[in-house]
């Protein structure tokens, strides 16, 4: 499969944003602390008058990044995933001021693909906790082509709206120009034996492993979209292999595979199996070596569907 | 009082404290709405943090002109009503911002003034004031920016739900952090609105006026400034008629 060089989804996010800031002067930007992480430094250094150094005050920078939207600007609020977590009421406070404004939450430093910094730097539950708020939209990109149209969506129309990035550097393999709907799942390969749904970097983990499978055993369906999510796409595709599994860098509480599980069970019960990090506090180490032990790389994700198909 | 003898239901008691604060701020010579036009841009703004205060804001924004009484009366705690138990954002009734638990109002206002001309009030708790998000604010100022359109009231009626509030050095710990600190008597007019006057003519600080206010002032004297009675309204006609009593005699 073709790909187009290498970037991590928070580096595409930093540079998408410059974009945006060239295209709307209402926009501002917030960082609690971690610019040089998320990669909202460019924007800083773009637009010094429309960025806002919070410090290290995830919901204080939630509130203000409210209040500002209250004021009628678009606006970006950015963090590593972990730490928001200490924002919570400040989201669910943020949602409950209803229709009208425009705020945008982007967490990078997502999964155990953070890696070395260890267990209490993987944010695992933050798809859960972002599904629980009304009203936000809780989108988790596939690569870094897909961040930069995914920006320019969310830029649209005003709502509330949940990015997932992460910190390694991963494979572009989606072409320009990308399309993307919210509320949409894509069929990226279509087989008859096995589906596989995933999500965020794992959709490139699981077109390999359809492709080493073979042609017409895998069908891949693409989630980006898990608020709203698309019932339909996932149904159609368990009515045709009959089997389902799913990979993400999430606990599966709260995760894909319940959000997919949820589903299934209402309109087309369906045999599963699923690929998630276990609810454990996680370890240090390196990004591959982390997605190994906890079964959620492509030496897992393609026995579990050998093993499945039988 | 009678609004919430009829809902039966709602926090009388810290609305009450509120009353000169709330109506020598939307009665002062320089604060600036439209009741017609809730949405107009160059509008004050007025954010209520202590989000159970709202029976008084309720009356008061019925009182400019925003919504009729009797639509307050009719609906007032109901399922889809404008008058939820703790606001919701609703420009056109003049409700600037929904509540969240304590400690969030504050920080969604202050992040509004830094982008507006026009002069965003806050109303907090003292209690509120214990929630590290509140004290947080106390380094806005320093830590951002300060906000010379940013007046923070905090009505300290010394009585949170469940035990009595001390605010300590609140005072002391603002002024530090680089704020305009003024303390006032929250139930003399005078007071009241000279602690606004002072606030509105600085310019280049973010203020703070501590309002020394008795939680459920005006209404019954057995119960003014006790603890216990927050969030329960009067029980029957005769714990009416004793807040209406009280508040005669208030008038006198």
């Amino acid at each position: 499969m073709e790909t187009f060089g290498s970037q991590s989804l928070r580096e595409a996010f930093g540079e998408g944003l410059v974009d945006l800031g060239n295209r709307y002067d209402d926009l501002r930007v917030l960082d609690a602390g971690t610019k040089n992480s998320t990669m909202s430094e460019g924007f800083q250094q773009s637009f010094p008058s429309r960025f806002y150094t919070v410090g290290i005050n995830e919901p204080g920078m939630i509130g203000i990044a409210t209040g500002l939207a209250m004021t009628g600007k678009r606006v970006v609020a950015c963090d590593m995933s972990i730490f928001l977590q200490h924002a919570h009421a400040h989201m669910l406070t943020a949602a409950r001021q209803k229709k009208g404004l425009h705020l945008v939450i982007a967490a990078s430093h997502t999964g155990v693909a953070v890696g070395p910094d260890g267990g209490s730097a993987h944010d695992v539950t933050d798809i859960a906790r972002m599904r629980l708020i009304p009203d936000f939209k809780v989108i988790s990109p596939w690569d870094p082509a897909h961040v930069k149209r995914i920006l320019e969506v969310v830029m649209e129309e005003p709502g509330y709206y949940y990015i997932r990035l992460n910190r390694p550097k991963v494979p572009i393999f989606l072409k320009t120009p990308v399309s993307f709907e919210i509320g949409k799942a894509y069929r990226l390969k279509s087989g008859s034996q096995i589906t596989i749904v995933a999500s965020g970097d794992k959709v490139w983990t699981a077109l390999q492993v359809a492709e080493e499978l073979g042609e017409g055993i895998a069908d891949v369906i693409g989630i980006a979209s898990f608020e709203p999510f698309d019932r339909e796409t996932i149904v159609a595709s368990a009515a045709r292999t009959g089997r389902v599994v799913t990979i993400e860098d999430h606990l599966s509480q709260g995760g894909l595979y319940e959000a997919v599980a949820g589903v299934l069970a209402e309109e087309y019960p369906t045999r599963m199996k699923k690929l998630a990090v276990p609810r454990q506090f996680t370890t240090s180490g390196e990004p591959d070596e982390l997605a190994r032990l906890y079964e959620i790389d492509k030496t897992a994700l393609l026995e579990t569907c050998k093993r499945f198909i039988g | 009082m009678e609004l919430i003898y009829r809902t039966k239901s709602g926090h009388l008691d810290t609305s009450l404290a509120l009353v000169e604060v709330w109506l020598g701020l939307v009665y002062s010579d320089f604060f600036r709405c439209d009741p017609k036009n809730g949405e107009w841009v160059d509008r004050d703004r007025i954010f209520l943090s202590e989000g159970h205060a709202c029976p008084i804001q309720y009356m008061v924004n019925a009182e400019l002109g925003y919504y009729p009484k009797e639509e307050l009366f009719a609906t007032n705690r109901r399922p889809d009503s404008n008058f939820q138990g703790h606001t919701v954002r609703n420009l056109k009734y003049g409700f600037e911002n929904s509540n969240g638990s304590l400690g969030i109002g504050l920080w969604q206002a202050y992040g509004a003034a830094l982008e507006l001309k026009s002069k965003v009030f806050c109303i907090v708790g003292d209690g509120e004031m214990q929630e590290p998000s509140s004290l947080g604010l106390l380094a806005a100022p320093h830590n951002l920016k300060p906000c010379g359109n940013f007046i923070l009231i905090v009505n300290n009626n010394g009585l949170a739900q469940d035990a009595s509030v001390d605010i300590g050095p609140l005072s002391i710990a603002g002024k530090a952090w680089g704020w305009h600190v003024i303390e006032a008597d929250g139930h003399d007019w005078k007071s009241v609105d000279d602690a606004y006057q002072q606030a509105v003519s600085i310019i280049d600080k973010s203020k703070m006026i501590i309002f020394k206010t008795v939680k459920g002032k005006g209404g019954d004297p057995a119960k003014a400034g006790k603890l216990g009675s927050h969030g329960k309204p009067p029980g029957n006609e005769t714990e009416l008629a004793a807040y209406i009593k009280g508040l005669e005699s208030e008038r006198k």
